[in-house]
């Protein structure tokens, strides 16, 4: 065989067999080259949540407000709102190695990642971020606990176009934005009034309650909640942004 | 006596007492109504839907009634979900419950006097849902307006989002796009499609179907709904009205806004485009169905002229091998063995690099094509998900389809050259004539329609079969039909490739027509190459399984005398006969070739047939 097949043959064989694998190569690279997500360090999901709290005696915070955590919350957590977490969360957990975790309301709330980012900086060691939040925890089957629950009541919505109508008619309204200080620095609605929700129980009386109030939050999840609380204390006219502040820059989709 | 009437009495006693305990203890017996003595709790609990199983039917969670009522235990929650545990298990999943931590009485308001809404719960469930989602568009729209006037058929709130499986995605859109976009396409597919329905409403039949059978419609249906337009990005979400009014997204006032929302920098005319036309209507839409009734004859003739040619050769072709096999006879040739194997060339490199380039666009052409043409079919879908996903295909077409233009432009080109090597002025048009005749061209002349009907005579046995110049009818019609092919599926292709830039030229109903004509010619082209050509060019039983000869670029002396002997005897008078000879190619380039040939004949192959059972199964 060896001196049927020259030394030619083989080495024109070879390049051949060379070209058909590099020329079929890109094709097989393209096919493997689907991106995973990779999950974020520290990030739980509701099981493993459970088990932390079990086995290593993990501390659950409730990053929200003060009036969301006592309305619903999982069930032993402590409720130390984003804004006052380095002011409480020293207090709260002295021990730095205690594993603590952070959530939030939903899915699509960063509060527990940056409460994450300030346990960190405070120096705590353990610090886990429990993914999808609160409704992740219910989407799972757990229950959650109530301390004291704000009233649900109807709440009217209305979207930024019709926002922006009432407020170029210069009506007498109380835009309420109960997003944090930092948030409102950045931007906010000329004329609207910044009482962030975790100190909404404290400084209701400075709301007006015979005046139509409009109520501002990041990204329309919010808002509903504290317009009850709003309107359980007496506030007659309440109404909230649909979208929240979110929903004020107007996006145009575009194709593909 | 005394004594006998003392026993007596503490008997009659006794048994007054054991008889009459119920009533003391009734007397005495705390009711829930004496302390929630509100109207709701009496006569409106008694006449609710829950006023037979009691208070503690619900409220069950005491420990210790004396410390309720002396206020020092508050009953726990109740839970619905005990009875209704079909709707607990929607509700876990609900919106309101997952984001808002709505609990039962939070929409079924005064749940103590609860009553079934039987006369209209349609009207109903709008009234409930609009105490909090207060939108004017919806009570406006065409949908919600039926139903406040007692349609039965009209979508009211829990139509579209569910009742109490209400999905997150309507207010969490952009979390949610895609599935959020099947679910509502669904939504509106579900009674839009439904023909009684439609029909007691005046509403259209078919929208449904007619959309689908448009580029929006397929790339939906493969599972793309988020690069096209889906039901409520034309229509809107809630203020959906018919067309004749103003305030409608639809009506023609609104038109080119409504499109411009996606298709940016586009003509007015440009929302003439038919969103939804039914091309088999000839009354509505007489253009389109034009369009369509001519690629259909296009196809048919072409089909019916081609396959009936290639049976009849097949057949003549095997019949005569047969019976020189079973007679042993054996061609003769007038050269020697060593004549008879010398290589000539017949194609450039050019020609085999640009024929490459060819096969490789237009298989990528075929494959991210024919997905969207059948866009239901199982096959469809996962070539696909292989490709990546829809917008992915798109974009290997879009590549294929700019290396295919290439080539038409390089081949215009070459053509230009062939007809004027020495340029336009007066000596470039000397013998232009016998250049664009003679036997160099791939332009018919009479003596290809000669050729013709004496290979139809051989067909049948009436006469030899004719030899052949440099290029052959059928040759010649390949090469000339890409240039009808390119004008209609290169023309009509970049014509819905940017339709936006498109609409600065032409109305928007041409996109219509071009969807068509692409599909159509599309199939053409497709089913042609993998049948007509794969067989005249490779499966004839004369060179059967494959003729390399476009990529290894030269065939046998023998082979050019024996099928091509005018072209051999040219060859020789004019003495070029020698430069044309070369070597055999190597054993690298035979083993590239055969591998990439047998690649695109097989995958040809078999799209054949999946095209084929397409036709008459799926």
């Amino acid at each position: 065989m060896g001196s049927i097949m020259s030394k030619y043959h083989r080495k024109q064989i070879t390049k051949g067999l060379a070209i058909v694998v590099i020329s079929i190569l890109p094709f097989l690279l393209s096919c493997t080259a689907s991106p995973t997500q990779k999950k974020g360090q520290g990030n739980v999901d509701p099981a493993m949540l459970v088990s932390l709290v079990k086995e290593k005696n993990a501390a659950v915070i409730d990053t929200m407000s003060y009036l969301e955590c006592m309305d619903h919350r999982i069930p032993g957590s402590q409720c130390i709102a984003l804004e006052e977490l380095d002011k409480k969360l020293p207090v709260a957990l002295p021990d730095k190695k205690q594993p603590i975790i952070f959530y939030c309301e939903s899915d699509k709330c960063p509060r527990a990642g940056l409460s994450h980012d300030k346990a960190k900086l405070l120096g705590y060691k353990n610090i886990y971020v429990l993914d999808g939040g609160l409704s992740a925890w219910k989407r799972a089957g757990h229950e959650v606990e109530t301390i004291q629950r704000v009233k649900r009541a109807p709440v009217v919505s209305i979207k930024s176009t019709k926002l922006q109508t009432l407020l170029k008619e210069n009506k007498n309204l109380f835009i309420l934005d109960v997003r944090s200080e930092d948030a409102f620095k950045a931007n906010h609605i000329d004329g609207a009034k910044n009482i962030p929700f975790y100190m909404l129980h404290k400084r209701l009386h400075e709301v007006p309650k015979k005046v139509p109030v409009i109520v501002v939050d990041e990204n329309g999840k919010r808002s509903f909640l504290a317009c009850c609380y709003l309107i359980n204390n007496g506030v007659i006219d309440v109404t909230r942004l649909f979208g929240g502040m979110e929903s004020m820059g107007h996006q145009e989709r575009s194709k593909g | 006596m005394a004594k006998g009437n003392w026993t007596s009495a503490i008997f009659l006693l006794l048994l007054f007492l054991f008889f009459s305990g119920d009533a003391f203890a009734d007397s005495l017996k705390i009711h829930c109504t004496d302390c929630h003595y509100r109207t709701k709790f009496i006569e409106g609990y008694k006449k609710s839907v829950h006023g037979s199983i009691g208070c503690t039917g619900c409220h069950t969670s005491f420990e210790s009634l004396d410390n309720h009522v002396i206020l020092k235990e508050k009953p726990k929650l109740i839970s619905c979900g005990t009875c209704h545990n079909d709707i607990e298990k929607q509700y876990r999943n609900s919106f309101h419950y997952l984001y808002e931590d709505f609990r039962c009485q939070d929409c079924h308001y005064e749940i103590h006097s609860l009553k079934p809404e039987k006369e209209n719960f349609k009207i109903a469930v709008t009234k409930n849902c609009t105490k909090c989602h207060t939108n004017d568009e919806y009570a406006l729209s065409g949908h919600g307006a039926a139903v406040i006037q007692g349609n039965k058929d009209s979508a009211t709130c829990s139509d579209c989002h569910g009742l109490h499986d209400t999905k997150a995605y309507h207010t969490s859109g952009e979390l949610y796009l895609l599935e959020a976009r099947e679910f509502y396409n669904k939504t509106c597919k579900a009674c839009h499609a439904d023909k009684e329905m439609m029909e007691r409403n005046n509403i259209s039949l078919n929208a449904v179907k007619y959309y689908e059978e448009t580029y929006h419609g397929k790339v939906q249906d493969l599972g793309y709904p988020t690069s096209v337009a889906g039901c409520a990005d034309c229509h809107t979400t809630h203020n959906i009205l018919p067309r004749s009014n103003p305030a409608s997204s639809i009506h023609p006032k609104n038109l080119t806004k409504n499109c411009g929302k996606c298709h940016h920098g586009i003509h007015a005319r440009f929302a003439e485009y038919k969103a939804h036309p039914d091309y088999r209507d000839k009354k509505r839409y007489p253009l389109l169905y034009a369009s369509f009734l001519l690629m259909v004859v296009l196809l048919l003739v072409t089909f019916g002229f081609f396959w009936t040619h290639t049976l009849l050769w097949w057949r003549k072709v095997y019949w005569d091998k047969h019976r020189m096999e079973e007679l042993g006879i054996k061609l003769e040739s007038p050269f020697t063995h060593k004549e008879s194997i010398q290589e000539i060339k017949r194609f450039s490199v050019t020609d085999r690099v640009m024929h490459v380039l060819l096969i490789v666009s237009f298989f990528g052409l075929v494959i991210t094509g024919f997905p969207l043409k059948y866009h239901s079919t199982p096959w469809a879908g996962a070539i696909i998900r292989a490709l990546g996903g829809a917008h992915n295909a798109g974009f290997y077409h879009r590549i294929a389809a700019v290396i295919l233009i290439g080539l038409f432009f390089y081949t215009l080109w070459r053509c230009f050259r062939f007809a004027f090597p020495k340029g336009f002025r007066k000596e470039g048009w000397r013998g232009f004539k016998a250049r664009i005749f003679g036997p160099d061209s791939l332009m018919p002349n009479t003596q290809d329609w000669r050729q013709f009907k004496a290979m139809v005579k051989w067909f049948f046995g009436k006469g030899k079969p004719p030899t052949f110049g440099r290029w052959t009818y059928w040759e010649k019609f390949d090469f000339l039909s890409v240039f009808w092919g390119m004008v209609a599926i290169g023309g009509s292709g970049v014509t819905l490739w940017a339709p936006e830039l498109a609409s600065h030229v032409y109305p928007g109903w041409v996109f219509n027509i071009a969807s068509i004509i692409h599909s159509e010619e599309a199939l053409l082209a497709t089913l042609f190459i993998f049948t007509v050509h794969f067989f005249n060019t490779h499966l004839i039983p004369s060179k059967f399984p494959m003729d390399t000869i476009i990529f290894t670029g030269s065939y046998k002396l023998e082979e050019l005398w024996r099928f091509r002997t005018p072209e051999y005897e040219r060859l020789v008078k004019e003495g070029k006969l020698d430069g044309l000879k070369v070597k055999h190619p190597s054993i690298t380039l035979k083993i590239v070739s055969s591998m990439f040939g047998h690649a695109s004949l097989w995958i040809g192959l078999i799209f054949t047939l999946i095209l084929l059972w397409t036709f008459f199964f799926a």
